[in-house]
């Protein structure tokens, strides 16, 4: 018995994994600060080194029908050992949702509302997720492309607003910093909107078919490293040197659109855009933690742990760190290395052990 | 049923968080609490030498008056220059609401004035303030004052209400001529973050005449490492635009042919191009400019608007240009200053071998050779096709 019983298609996972990597365009701000001018070759790179790690994910759960990544865990690595990688799993879920979460209420804080309390923003958006996981994943994914062509329309057209300010010489050496930093971000890249996507192992197995899964996973895919690269061109061409030290400069770039003085003041938009894709890429990662916890404890539904774990992410997210700079410099440093292994190491192994073991073996279903 | 329980206790908790938030009442500020600013002047306090900030500030109920009934009240100004002093810019900003009550609100800011002092003491620990400050737009103009930044702000226009605003519609039109161009908070960054390009600001002075003051821009400024170097006049910046090709239009008045008058044209269209190249260790940077024109004034009797006085009128234009380009490079020479951005023009396409330039920019800068092409085109001559004269046989 599998705890979730929605199902969704193959159309729908595209735009699940689109607006998933799209939730993540303000965080290549960190990559920004490392990679400089370069960034959009960082971010092809990235996409071209996770992506097939990222198609061995859908060759996975195409293997194992039905299961999610906690019972996959249980089949390969036995149960022991099994229940110690979902472990690792759900520590990399709790944080990397806890950062997300604490995303949106820097954003908030720093650029929309100062004189809120930041815990506010906190809980009022993790109620607003857990409202949409107690939902299911079949009406995320029926709403998915929403917020794909919502986020698309928000970076396409601040792109053409932003057209006439443009300096494409701002691209200029076009390798010029060291590799050691370039092999930095395309790590960052890789990892934080696109390697985040092993979230999905927990989704895909609610695919009804999967013969066109490893295509539309692909162009979901390459439609969120589009955004991101759309994003990126737009900082670098627009903002220059300058880009390295705001904050944020997608928001920065955004504040200099002028067209005949008439339209200015376009923040709006992106924080729109930011607000409703963060929360999107949100629900996934809570409903995600939330199946893979109640699966690891073996509950009959998974929506009791819906509110218990979203009020722990919040209070994760309000007290892990002290400020953006502590931040940045975790996720920069340290959170790109614990989530290797979960990324790139297991997904694979998983793959190989189950290829020589010849699994899986059981019938499908019978795990708990 | 408990899924039933849960959701309306889940839409429960929704609704109360959503009355905080529908509410809007944290940090609210309602219009008539607020001072607006418009623009800011920063000044160097003669006594103390700390800061002296300057800001101006809408008055809400003169403002919306129409110009000619302002006798209403008081001197009839719409604005208030209120000025505090602080050891930095952001505690002399916060100092400003012992006197108004409020503190200043300057997203609405079109300026931000550096006085003279404090541009040649160096800007780089001024500026910070103002890009970092969450209600500060990075299209505020930035501009430096020949004397006092405050002085400048109580200049009152004649047309305009506020002087600030007057200052922003001077820096806007500088297409007309070309004599300057506008220079923002991020464009300013820009370049102070390079480490060769020199920074051009704005400069704003004051003309007394007769009894009134009136506030022109009287060229630029230029920066080298955040501290003012010199003044550059209107002709050694539309030099400049020459070569960055931002020149967006202008007048070029070169001798008639026949040497009785001159011939005036505007500046249509321009185009430049310009190209690094490093052969046997010595620069050389190609210009070519393409600059399109019509003839809007002549005053002399002969028409100009044949073949033969084109050709003159377009060669001797070409000169004139070359003669702008050579004052700007000469000026930019004897400052020793990279105005052009040569240095991230080297950079951008040799950049191996710029890490061992960059060192010696300052020697290297002086010696870089220039090969300058202009090709000149007059395209229309607007309404006549023959001058205000008594006609003659044509020659």
């Amino acid at each position: 018995m599998s705890i979730e019983r929605g199902k969704i298609n193959s159309q729908q996972l595209l735009f699940l994994i689109a607006g998933f990597v799209q939730g993540s365009i303000l965080l290549i701000d960190f990559t920004v600060g490392i990679t400089e001018h370069q960034t959009w070759m960082v971010i092809l790179a990235g996409l071209a080194i996770s992506a097939p790690v990222i198609l061995s994910y859908v060759a996975l759960a195409k293997r194992f029908p039905g299961m999610n990544l906690v019972q996959i865990n249980d089949m390969v690595y036995g149960r022991f050992l099994g229940k110690a990688v979902s472990m690792y799993y759900i520590f990399f879920f709790v944080m990397t949702l806890s950062f997300n979460i604490r995303d949106v209420g820097e954003l908030y804080v720093t650029f929309l509302m100062q004189d809120t309390p930041f815990i506010f923003f906190l809980v009022v958006f993790a109620a607003t997720c857990a409202y949409a996981v107690t939902k299911g994943i079949e009406v995320l994914g029926r709403v998915s492309h929403l917020f794909v062509v919502t986020g698309l329309f928000v970076i396409i057209s601040t792109f053409i607003l932003l057209i006439d300010q443009m300096d494409f010489s701002n691209f200029l050496p076009l390798f010029e910093l060291p590799f050691i930093r370039i092999f930095q971000g395309i790590h960052i890249v890789s990892i934080i909107p696109f390697g985040e996507t092993v979230a999905f192992l927990m989704i895909m197995g609610r695919l009804n078919k999967t013969e066109h899964a490893v295509k539309r996973t692909f162009f979901g895919l390459s439609i969120g490293a589009l955004s991101l690269l759309v994003v990126a061109v737009r900082n670098t061409a627009v903002l220059g040197r300058t880009q390295t030290i705001w904050t944020s400069p997608s928001f920065q770039s955004i504040r200099l659109i002028n067209i005949g003085t008439v339209l200015t003041r376009m923040d709006f938009l992106i924080g729109i855009a930011q607000t409703v894709l963060i929360f999107f890429k949100c629900s996934l990662f809570l409903y995600v933690l939330v199946v893979a916890v109640s699966q690891l404890f073996g509950l009959k539904s998974y929506l009791p742990l819906v509110l218990p774990l979203a009020g722990i992410e919040v209070i994760v997210a309000a007290t892990v760190f002290q400020s953006p700079v502590d931040h940045a410099m975790i996720t920069q440093n340290a959170g790109i290395i614990y989530s290797v292994p979960l990324v790139f190491i297991f997904p694979p192994l998983s793959l190989l052990i189950a290829k020589i073991r010849g699994l899986p073996k059981f019938e499908r279903g019978k795990e708990t | 049923m408990i899924k039933k329980i849960t959701s309306s206790i889940m839409i429960f908790i929704l609704c109360f968080f959503m009355l905080f938030a529908l509410t809007g009442c944290l940090g609210a500020r309602e219009i008539n609490d607020l001072e607006i600013v418009i623009g800011m002047g920063v000044d160097k306090d003669e006594d103390t030498g700390n800061i002296l900030l300057t800001a101006q500030v809408v008055k809400k109920d003169t403002a919306g008056r129409t110009s000619g009934d302002a006798s209403g009240g008081g001197d009839g100004k719409a604005f208030w220059n209120v000025s505090s002093t602080g050891d930095s810019i952001f505690d002399a900003v916060r100092q400003v609401t012992h006197k108004t009550g409020n503190r200043l609100f300057i997203s609405h800011n079109q300026a931000v004035i550096f006085g003279n002092d404090i541009a040649q003491e160096g800007l780089q620990e001024y500026i910070d303030f103002f890009l970092r400050a969450h209600e500060m737009r990075p299209t505020a103009l930035i501009l430096v004052a020949e004397d006092r930044a405050s002085d400048i702000l109580d200049a009152k226009p004649e047309t305009e209400k506020f002087p600030a605003m007057n200052i922003a519609k001077l820096v806007d039109t500088y297409g007309f001529t070309s004599h300057f161009y506008e220079v923002n908070m991020k464009d300013f960054a820009s370049c102070l973050m390079s480490p060769t390009t020199a920074p051009l600001v704005p400069l704003v002075s004051i003309v007394q005449e007769k009894d009134c003051m009136d506030i022109y821009v009287s060229g630029m400024v230029a920066f080298k490492k955040g501290k003012m170097i010199g003044k550059l006049n209107h002709d050694e910046v539309r030099g400049l635009l020459w070569v960055l090709g931002k020149v967006k239009s202008g007048v070029l008045i070169v001798p008639s042919p026949d040497e009785q008058g001159k011939a005036v044209l505007e500046i249509v269209r321009v185009k430049s191009k310009v190209t690094p190249e490093i052969k046997d260790g010595s620069i050389v940077m190609h210009i070519k400019i393409k600059e399109e024109s019509s003839l809007s004034e002549q005053t002399t009797a002969e028409n100009l608007a044949t073949d033969k006085a084109f050709e003159k009128i377009q060669e001797a234009t070409a000169e004139v240009i070359r003669q702008e380009i050579m004052a700007a490079i000469d000026k930019s020479r004897e400052l020793n200053a990279d105005i052009f951005g040569f240095g991230e023009m080297l950079h951008k396409k040799y950049s191996s071998k710029w890490k061992t330039l960059k060192d010696n920019w300052d020697e290297i800068y002086p010696t870089i050779e220039l090969d300058i092409d202009v090709e000149t085109k007059i395209i229309k001559t607007d309404l006549l096709k023959k001058p205000v004269s008594q006609s003659e046989e044509e020659k």
